[in-house]
């Protein structure tokens, strides 16, 4: 028999070591499964680096994240309520609102005399945590509604995934424009409402096919033989293992909620005081729009920053995708 | 059954080949060099990652992009194909050299009908004036590898494992090839199937007078329908002779080891020796001979020196230890030094 | 495939009954009586107050109301409109609808030719400068702000260059002295569209189906053939100038929402592509000594459309956001606008009305990719 220099022989019924402490086996079993996904989290971020797209992507969702931290600090340091406040503010030091940019004012003031940097920045941060609400919303029903129906199957899976049909099939925007225009929602209530949408809808079911396939892997039959109930297999072994494609759906679901703000504040229709849609909506309305390049400003650095956030998002999403998903990668660079 | 005087109609010189990867570049295949006459047939064989598919997408010049060739000719009547640019190699594939795929890997695409499929390859060459003479030849070569000529108008979804395997080879058949590459041709069907469809094979290699290289794990399918063989391990070929010869008296340890992993076909009565470990990495392959990590003859010599060629009749391997045309069962039977 | 169809005809009318009871519910949930909108509006004359009050059940129990209302939407009664009094809720509709419908249409067909011919344009070359610019702008436009772009391609093409008008679906002054009414023009034009392309198809399918490669090379030049005469005969006929209007209208809503929603198609297509470039089947085919244009065209992409063409129910949901969006911001008279205004001005009979349409759209959606997916995929096909 041919067999390798180093071949140890398999530890027999007799040699078996010691039965360690449970808690100590615990301990390192946490730090076994730390290490693991460290490593993993490390190679992860080494293909997600050589991208460029996906450099990019989190390079301007940096600056925006720049941005959001500035403004408070402006605000308590250089800039005077009453002047810059974004939404009460007056540019007292300008005759003529919408006044051009000037060093006061480096992206100049809307038509009702307000500094549109101050709209900008403040704006930046709202934005933020309605992406990242709906997001987080839609990841916990979709992980959940994903797990639970890849591995109870039958009628529960059934009925999500009928669930999920309908709520594909329904046209969001045109959805969201009623429920706004009827209940003037909040941002909050319209990060929840995307988050439902979304986390019902096309992201279950993509995680439940990835469940399906961590389902029957060894590990669960372990886990199982090994006496783990249903809800120990559910969010111990098969959650933490659809945790890097929920990140996935996060970057767009963020992508989509900055998205449909901006178009509910850009019609009008939502209860929010500031946001980039409502810039270009008070721009809109006061026909400034039309004047062409002459009002820049007024949707210029808006419009810019929806377009730029929501591709970044987009963009890191897609780049993620090509470290979760091996076969999109190039086979060599 | 060969006419071993006929001028090669293959021939892969000095055959270097590696990927460059993440990691570094792969050698894969490493001056490999063989001949194969008309209507001769040879056998590839050795455990997958060993360089075998690699060989024959040379020979296909079917490399994926991060392959580098890094030097040998393949000649082809004396053409090299290496050298031919990219609309002179689409003329030369199939028709000059074909291939026969594993079937079970989806080597029909399933949303056009089989028939359609071969009529596709031989417009493509020009082998038949009209789309209606390009059918009766379908329906020769479905007859020819026993398919009913029926079939032509089925969606592969609907054959058998057995029946596509049959297709591809008729569609490999589809320009009169002169050489046909079979690459693990009957790997996933089960063995009744798979021994017809190796015995109809023969039975057409021989009718057409065809030079076909079989490529397999499996050595013992290879014995039965090959004349000559070639072990191939960690890229390299390492030994090459006449089936019956390498069959009765192997020279190089991978190759006994092979032949000790499966079943004799002669049906003596001989231990099953395992082979254990796996091919080395080829990124960074073991210093010497590439095999030493599994042998069980290995020296000091091994580890560090590049084996000479031991030569013995027409059979020939690179080993720094042969084995004796005599010790064969018994080194295979003594198991552990 | 028959249990299929079944199936999939089951869900859609599930889908529909849903919409319905979301939209009623819906407005039955906002601030304020729908009952006593209707009774207490002033627009209407008693005698058709009551009228209403009977046929809606206004003064029944809310699950009786429900009840009425399915049956009532079932038969097409959607009521009449607050907005338009008097006109009920179905004709306002039924004006609008076709308007949303060729708009959307017709940039879902573009833009899933365009996005297809470019995906697996990036995914066979991959790293090239197209790859690049493609995915770039591509996903720069499908994450544009849609409004503001919109509003940037009226400020090119219609204020700076003056191609193209403002928007609105018809410039009144051309229409002044027009006999005909708008309605019927479009729907001559609609009429001649849906001829011309099923004679496209006869065209295409009978000379396929001839088997000589020699003919199916006339099919181009015949329906070319086909498009001069269709055009001749507009512009002799005495409306061909008020079609032309429409048609000047109808450019920048349909290239815009073409712009948008391409890059979709394109990214999925490109990623479809990845995979089944590796496929032993597409290895088989460069093998036979096929052209590399057929390898890709008749191998690759043809198999990597299959999974595109199951998302297309994405894309064309998508598309049927973004009309909302091209129609608000193009005054483009369609389902979109009617919803937004109705929503306003809280015509609710109007808001109910609009969303069942819009809701038939996305079904639209789904009945369109299930019959592309039968045609496409054999496997399907046969089961």
């Amino acid at each position: 028999m041919i067999t390798p220099p180093n071949y140890t022989p398999v530890p027999g019924p007799g040699s078996e070591p010691p039965v360690m402490e449970v808690g100590h086996s615990r301990i390192r079993l946490l730090w076994a499964r730390t290490r693991l996904a460290l490593h993993s989290f490390r190679t992860g971020w080494s293909i997600f680096m050589e991208s460029r797209i996906g450099v990019l992507s989190l390079v301007i969702i940096g600056i925006f994240a720049i941005m959001a931290v500035v403004h408070p600090i402006l605000m308590l340091t250089i800039w005077d309520v009453d002047t810059y406040d974004p939404v009460t503010g007056y540019a007292f030091d300008q005759v003529n609102q919408p006044a051009a940019p000037s060093w006061r004012h480096p992206l100049g003031t809307d038509p009702l005399g307000r500094d549109v940097l101050s709209q900008l920045l403040w704006s930046t941060r709202s934005e933020f945590v309605l992406g990242i609400t709906a997001a987080l919303v839609t990841v916990a029903i979709a992980t959940t509604v994903g797990a639970v129906s890849a591995y109870y199957g039958g009628i529960v899976d059934v009925f999500f995934m009928r669930l999920a049909d309908l709520f594909i099939a329904l046209p969001g925007i045109s959805l969201l424009i009623v429920l706004s225009a009827l209940f003037k929602l909040n941002l909050f209530y319209l990060a929840l409402v995307i988050g439902i949408l979304g986390g019902f809808g096309g992201t279950a079911i993509i995680l439940k096919s990835q469940a399906l396939s961590i389902k029957v892997k060894p590990y669960i039959e372990a886990a199982r033989v090994a006496g783990g109930g249903h809800f120990h297999i559910i969010f111990v072994h098969i959650i933490p293992n659809l945790l890097p494609l929920s990140l996935l759906y996060m970057m767009f679901t963020v992508t989509s909620a900055i998205f449909a703000e901006a178009v509910l504040s850009f019609l009008g229709l939502l209860d929010v005081r500031m946001s980039w849609g409502i810039m270009i909506h008070t721009a809109n309305t006061g026909g400034y729009l039309m004047g062409g390049t002459r009002y820049w400003w007024l949707v210029v650095p808006a419009g810019a920053s929806i377009t730029l956030l929501c591709s970044a998002f987009y963009l890191g999403g897609r780049a993620l995708d090509e470290v979760v998903n091996p076969r999109l990668r190039r086979r060599h660079d | 059954m060969t006419n071993p005087q006929s001028a090669p109609v293959l021939k892969v010189v000095d055959l270097s080949l590696r990927y460059l990867t993440r990691g570094g570049a792969v050698k894969a295949v490493q001056d490999v060099s063989f001949e194969l006459a008309e209507g001769q047939a040879l056998g590839l064989v050795g455990e997958s990652g060993c360089g075998k598919t690699s060989v024959a997408n040379c020979l296909m010049r079917l490399l994926p992009d991060n392959a580098q060739l890094v030097a040998g000719q393949v000649l082809i009547d004396g053409q090299d194909i290496l050298s031919l640019t990219e609309d002179k190699i689409r003329e030369y594939r199939w028709q000059q050299i074909a291939m026969v795929f594993q079937a079970a890997m989806n080597a029909l695409d399933p949303v056009y009908k089989v028939g359609q499929q071969v009529v596709e390859a031989i417009e493509a060459h020009g082998v038949e004036a009209t789309v209606s003479l390009a059918r009766e030849r379908v329906a020769r070569l479905f007859r020819m590898v026993g398919l009913d000529p029926a079939l032509m108008d089925r969606y592969p979804h609907e054959f058998s494992g057995g029946m596509r395997q049959r297709a591809v080879i008729a569609m490999a058949l589809a320009c009169d090839p002169r050489v046909i590459i079979a690459d693990e041709p009957t790997t996933a069907l089960d063995v009744i199937v798979q021994d017809r469809i190796l015995r109809e094979l023969k039975g057409i290699q021989q009718q057409l007078h065809m030079a076909v290289i079989y490529i397999s794990h499996d050595i013992a399918v290879i014995a039965e329908v090959t004349d000559r063989i070639g072990v191939m391990y960690a890229g390299r070929l390492v030994e090459y002779g006449a089936t019956e010869d390498v069959f009765r008296a192997p020279l190089h340890p991978y190759t006994a080891a092979l032949m000790g992993s499966f079943p004799s076909i002669a049906g003596e009565k001989r231990v099953l020796a395992n082979l254990s470990g796996e091919p080395p990495n080829l990124i960074d392959p073991p210093p010497g001979c590439p095999f030493h990590p599994r042998c069980i003859h290995a020296t000091e010599v091994c580890r560090q020196e590049i084996p000479p060629r031991v030569q013995r009749g027409s059979q020939w391997a690179d080993c720094w230890h042969p084995l004796e045309e005599s010790a064969v069962p018994e080194s295979v039977e003594a198991g552990e030094v | 495939m028959t249990g299929y169809l079944v199936r999939r005809a089951g869900q859609m009318v599930l889908t529909l009954f849903l919409i319905i009871t979301v939209a009623f519910f819906l407005v039955q949930a906002q601030p304020g009586d729908y009952a006593s909108f209707y009774a207490l509006n002033p627009d209407l004359p008693p005698d058709v107050r009551e009228q209403i009050r009977a046929s809606f059940g206004l003064d029944k129990p809310l699950w009786e109301q429900y009840l009425i209302h399915l049956k009532n939407t079932v038969t097409g009664n959607f009521g009449v409109s607050f907005g338009h009094f008097p006109r009920p809720v179905m004709d306002v509709l039924i004006e609008r609808v076709p308007r949303t419908a060729v708009l959307f249409l017709t940039a879902t067909v573009f833009s899933f030719y365009i996005g297809f011919f470019l995906g697996k344009a990036i995914a066979w070359r991959r790293g090239g400068v197209l790859e690049y610019t493609a995915t770039i702008s591509g996903a720069t436009l499908f994450t544009v702000f849609t409004p503001a772009f919109a509003l940037m391609m009226i400020w090119i093409f219609s204020f700076r260059l003056g191609w193209l008008p403002v928007g609105k679906f018809l410039d009144p002054l051309v229409w002044r002295h027009a006999d005909v009414t708008a309605n019927h023009v479009f729907g001559q034009m609609l009429l001649t569209a849906f001829l011309f392309t099923v004679f496209a198809f006869l065209v295409l399918w009978a000379l396929r189906k001839t088997g000589r490669v020699a003919l199916a090379r006339w099919a181009g030049p015949l329906i070319a053939v086909g498009a001069v005469v269709v055009l001749l005969l507009w512009s002799i006929s005495s409306v061909g100038g008020l079609a032309l209007d429409i048609l000047k209208h109808m450019v920048l809503p349909i290239v815009t929402l073409t712009l948008i929603s391409f890059a979709g198609t394109m990214l999925l297509t490109r990623n479809s592509m990845l995979e089944t470039v590796r496929e032993d089947y597409v290895m088989a085919a460069r093998a036979k000594g096929l052209p590399e244009k057929q390898v890709r065209d008749r191998h690759a992409a043809r198999n990597a459309l299959l999974p595109v063409v199951t998302s297309l129910v994405y894309s064309l949901i998508f598309a049927i956001d973004g009309s909302v969006i091209i129609e608000v911001v193009f005054s483009w008279p369609g389902t979109g606008l009617t919803l937004l205004q109705a929503v306003r001005t809280e015509d609710l009979p109007l808001v109910m009305g609009a969303m069942v349409f819009i809701g038939l759209f996305s079904l639209l959606a789904h009945v369109i990719v299930d019959i592309l997916y039968v045609y496409l995929d054999p496997r399907i096909r046969y089961q």
